[in-house]
């Protein structure tokens, strides 16, 4: 555990030595890069030499001499450790130049303290072992991630999103408290692992409980809201971090509260696979609407995490109905998926950030055309793209692959459990589908075609080490997508060892990997050869250029294109009833009409809700006692004296 | 060796077929109809031509004739044909087939935007739109053959003991299947009623929409890629159809190429026939298809008690 610790130590410090030389512009940014990223490679160093070491001895010590705090490293964190390092490394590098703004001093290191923060917060939230030192590292990184989100924070909207985040990360933590609560009031444990003796009938409450609280920072639907808000008001890199490993803290949570409870009720598997499914499809069909790039891979994120609650659903099943196969498959997709998704959407926002950066403009239709300026972030973009659309041969294509695999056995069950796993098969195809219309989208209209506005046009590629950041990400991306067996073998140690069993189907599993490879090797090779073929076609022949072919239009301006919006009004259109969009169309009146406007925002159910039934009406209710609020210090001062009179009393009475 | 050699007697009927339909529609018009070697010349003509590229677009759309064909050829490779396996087979390679149609889709909607027309982000945006029903259908489909093969692999579907066969017992419910397939195909191949190849209103097209800036050895590429497509679905549903006569396969191989051509007569007189829908129908005509599916599989759940 040592190396851990002075690995999360020497990240922290960056993080202070740069808030202390703040007005030093060469500080600011190089002391931190070069301690964040540096802890990083320690960190994983440390992760790696765990991966196969179930038992680990852990580490402990007295809190204020009163509150003991423990910490161990077993398979399971040393995997999630691995996207925690991993992204923190290649966030803090394109920081680097991301963060280039030698007038913002103070800010940037505030934000490098933070995140230094969060990343720690992260590595102890995945070794927590007792229920104090869990509580306490979540809320750290609860707080730390708010700061983060407040970079901007001139914007009102900024402002207004951290604060959302706030409730949300707070409430959420309430239930954990609840659950908490819940543990120790039953075994009189503070450990974790005292969660399996807890009687049957409280167990699923138990559970219940924890699946909110680590649901609502994964972004399960409806706990999702604070999600867009949060992810589009921080700056990219963090933006990639949160949504890359940030919100994999939640499903951590709850793979480790199920495997803790030793469990065997087909129940859990139902909860998390029907919300998985929800969160899946609703979490895409509100991507394809939005219109800020940001806000669409925030959507996106939902999305997959209700792929990862998918696989795990189904491996709950697995275990509850004794189907090894199922069980090891699908948990191991969806770990996988884990850090897949970390890598594929930490690319797309590290390239939403470069596009932002190079044009000043978030909202998709308004760009257009940037990857003849920008080829690098654009060709990145569209890699991203192609792996978190689960197309060979990038990354996406196993995880998915392995749920699938498992969903299938699965589909050998009778009765209602042979409709949820078909269910959960079918909406894996359909969130597949959505998702290439949804990034088609993307890379069509924001990367593709002509530019659509004067800040596309003005476009220009992000600095080098924005670019490497990048580019490690795509190539991990491709490598593993070609070559799974690497991350596929050590991980099938993972799962079998929080599965606790022995005999576990690796080969078969491994087997299926090759078959990746080689089904990703002849394709390739294939298009090498039609490639060479087509090359030989156009050998000597005359290629001219011209205009597109403007099916008789002579005219034609880069305002014709179909944008984002109208690409996906079809489907806008058809799920209506779940993602509604909210227009305002100032009429044309009278017969010499003045100007007239349009617009359209794609609404936000879970949201809606939210604010006109839960917070509007709360507020009302609040606004009634108002009164005892009226700044008059000496009344307050009474208030105290008789609250602790009455405590007094009563705590005599009884 | 016989997969191969009828993999090579497909490869080289493609542009027949493709003729074929067009010969049909003629016919039952009352025309004469192209010769049915027409698509033959086409590709040679295509190939002896340059390209006029646009300058709106990039490297995406160079790449995607490319692309498509590959994913075309590949899928080919991974499929039984008349009873007996396929070149490639492993388990779970139907999940890799779907995919890789879909790397093809993702392409061809890129390739369609990166030109700049609307009349091609048009065709992109229906394309991406339909693709998500029929991929539904198809994985219901998968779900059926795997309950019913327990295999994830075409070969394991369509060769060996448990091959998927209407002229089995439990045959009956695969017309349903069959019926699931075609709609599937038509939608997939961008035929009528959810597309015709044969407009000449670009505003009403799909996927002949999205190639229009394609010009010379690409577009030929892209054509052979989409004849190669439509014989893939077109020979899933053979598969399931043709009867397979035990120690005879030349003979099933017959009756194969017999019912591939009978399924794209199918498709003729259907283009002849019916009219295409109204955008807004294309849905619930998919998903129809995809209520088969699912109904089929519901009776497999009784069936197999």
């Amino acid at each position: 555990m040592n190396p851990f610790f002075l690995a999360l130590i020497l990240i922290v410090c960056g993080g202070i030595v740069s808030l202390l030389f703040w007005n030093k512009p060469h500080f600011v940014r190089t002391i931190p890069v070069l301690s964040i990223s540096g802890g990083s490679v320690a960190g994983l160093f440390s992760a790696l030499n765990n991966f196969s070491a179930p038992h680990n001895p852990g580490v402990e010590w007295l809190w204020l001499g009163r509150f003991p705090l423990s910490f161990r490293m077993d398979p399971l964190s040393a995997f999630f450790l691995i996207p925690v390092f991993g992204i923190a490394l290649v966030a803090a590098l394109y920081s680097y130049d991301y963060l280039d703004q030698p007038k913002k001093g103070l800010r940037s290191a505030a934000n490098y303290f933070f995140f230094s923060l969060l990343v720690a917060a992260m590595g102890l939230v995945v070794c927590a072992d007792n229920i104090l030192s869990l509580a306490l590292s979540w809320e750290l990184m609860s707080i730390a991630s708010c700061f983060l989100v407040l970079y901007d924070f001139e914007l009102k909207d900024n402002r207004q999103a951290a604060y959302i985040f706030f409730i949300f990360t707070q409430a959420g933590a309430l239930f954990l408290f609840a659950a908490f609560g819940l543990l120790y009031a039953e075994t009189g444990s503070i450990n974790l692992a005292a969660a399996s003796t807890l009687p049957d009938s409280l167990k699923l409450t138990f559970f219940l409980l924890a699946f909110v609280g680590f649901g609502s920072k994964a972004g399960i639907f409806p706990l999702h809201i604070w999600l867009p808000h949060a992810h589009t008001a921080a700056p990219s890199h963090i933006s990639a971090f949160m949504s890359g490993v940030m919100i994999k803290m939640g499903i951590y949570g709850i793979i480790r509260f199920y495997l803790l409870l030793e469990t065997k009720s087909l129940i859990y598997g139902q909860i998390v696979l029907c919300v998985g499914v929800i969160s899946g499809i609703v979490g895409i069909i509100y991507a394809v609407g939005q219109n800020n790039i940001k806000r669409m891979l925030a959507y996106s994120s939902i999305e997959n995490i209700g792929i990862i609650l998918i696989g795990m659903g189904l491996g709950m099943f697995g275990v509850a109905s004794g189907n090894q196969a199922l069980a090891f498959w699908c948990f191991t997709g969806a770990l996988l998926h884990v850090l897949n998704h970390s890598l594929f959407k930490s690319l797309l926002f590290m390239g939403a950030g470069a596009v932002i950066h190079g044009t000043g403009s978030p909202a998709i239709d308004r760009l257009g055309g940037l990857i003849k300026g920008m080829k690098f972030t654009g060709t990145a973009f569209l890699a991203g793209s192609l792996a978190i659309c689960a197309l060979p041969p990038f990354n996406g294509f196993v995880s998915e692959f392995l749920i699938y695999g498992g969903a299938f056995l699965g589909s050998f069950f009778e009765g209602p459990d042979f409709l949820v796993s078909a269910l959960a098969i079918v909406s894996l195809a359909v969130i597949g589908g959505l998702a290439l219309a949804c990034f088609t989208k993307a890379v069509g209209t924001v990367f593709l075609g002509e530019p659509r506005s004067p800040e596309a046009t003005r476009n220009h590629e992000c600095g080098k080490f924005m670019r490497l950041s990048m580019a490690a990400l795509t190539l991990s991306c491709l490598a593993i997508g070609i070559f799974p067996a690497i991350i596929v073998r050590p991980l099938t140690g993972v799962t079998a060892t929080i599965l606790k069993t022995a005999e576990i189907p690796r080969t078969e599993l491994l087997d299926l990997c090759h078959h990746i490879s080689l089904g990703a090797a002849i394709f390739l090779a294939l298009t090498l050869l039609v490639f060479m073929f087509r090359q030989y076609l156009y050998r000597g022949k005359e290629i001219h250029s011209g205009p597109t072919w403007g099916c008789g239009f002579t005219r034609p301006t880069a305002r014709i294109q179909y944008t984002g919006t109208s690409f996906g009004a079809p489907l806008q259109d058809f799920f209506s009833s779940i993602a509604p969009l909210h227009e305002d169309y100032s009429t044309l009146k009278g017969p010499f009409p003045g100007a007239a406007s349009y617009q359209s925002v794609p609404e936000d159910r879970a949201e809606k809700v939210a604010a006109n039934g839960v917070a509007q009406p709360v507020l009302r209710t609040l606004k009634r006692l108002r009164w005892i609020q009226h700044g008059n210090i000496q009344l307050y001062i009474a208030y105290i004296v008789i609250a602790i009179i009455l405590a007094v009393i009563i705590t005599v009475l009884i | 060796m016989r997969t191969t050699i009828l993999l090579v007697i497909s490869l080289l009927l493609l542009p027949v077929l493709a003729a074929f339909i067009k010969k049909v529609k003629a016919l039952l018009t009352g025309k004469k109809g192209p010769p049915l070697l027409i698509k033959y010349f086409t590709l040679a003509k295509l190939f002896a031509k340059g390209s006029v590229y646009s300058t709106s677009t990039t490297f995406v759309f160079r790449f995607m004739p490319v692309i498509t064909l590959t994913v075309a050829l590949t899928v080919l490779l991974f499929l039984p044909l008349a009873g007996s396996p396929s070149l490639l087979s492993f388990r779970g390679d139907v999940i890799l087939i779907f995919y890789l149609l879909g790397l093809a889709r993702f392409f061809t909607i890129c390739a369609a935007l990166d030109t700049a027309s609307p009349f091609e982000g048009m065709g992109a945006s229906r394309e991406a739109f339909f693709a998500i029903f029929s991929e539904a259908t198809l994985f219901m489909v998968l779900i059926l053959f795997f309950r019913i093969s327990g295999s994830l692999s075409l070969s394991g579907y369509f060769s060996g003991e448990n091959a998927i066969n209407v002229w089995r017992p439990e045959g009956g419910l695969l017309l349903l299947v069959v019926a699931a397939l075609f709609m599937v195909l038509l939608t997939e191949n961008a035929r009528v009623p959810v597309d015709d190849p044969a407009t000449h209103l670009e505003l009403t097209m799909i996927h002949e929409v999205m190639i229009l800036d394609h010009s010379g050895p690409d577009l030929a590429l892209i054509e052979f890629g989409s004849w190669a497509k439509l014989y893939f679905y077109a020979a899933l549903i053979a598969n399931i159809l043709t009867p397979v006569i035990e120690g005879r396969p030349w003979i099933t191989a017959l009756f194969f190429l017999l019912i591939i051509t009978f399924i794209y007569f199918a498709i003729g007189v259907m283009e002849s026939i019916t009219a295409r829908y109204k955008m807004n129908l294309v849905p619930k005509f998919i998903l129809t298809s995809f209520a088969f599916a699912f109904f089929a599989t519901i009776l497999t759940m009784e069936l197999s008690r």
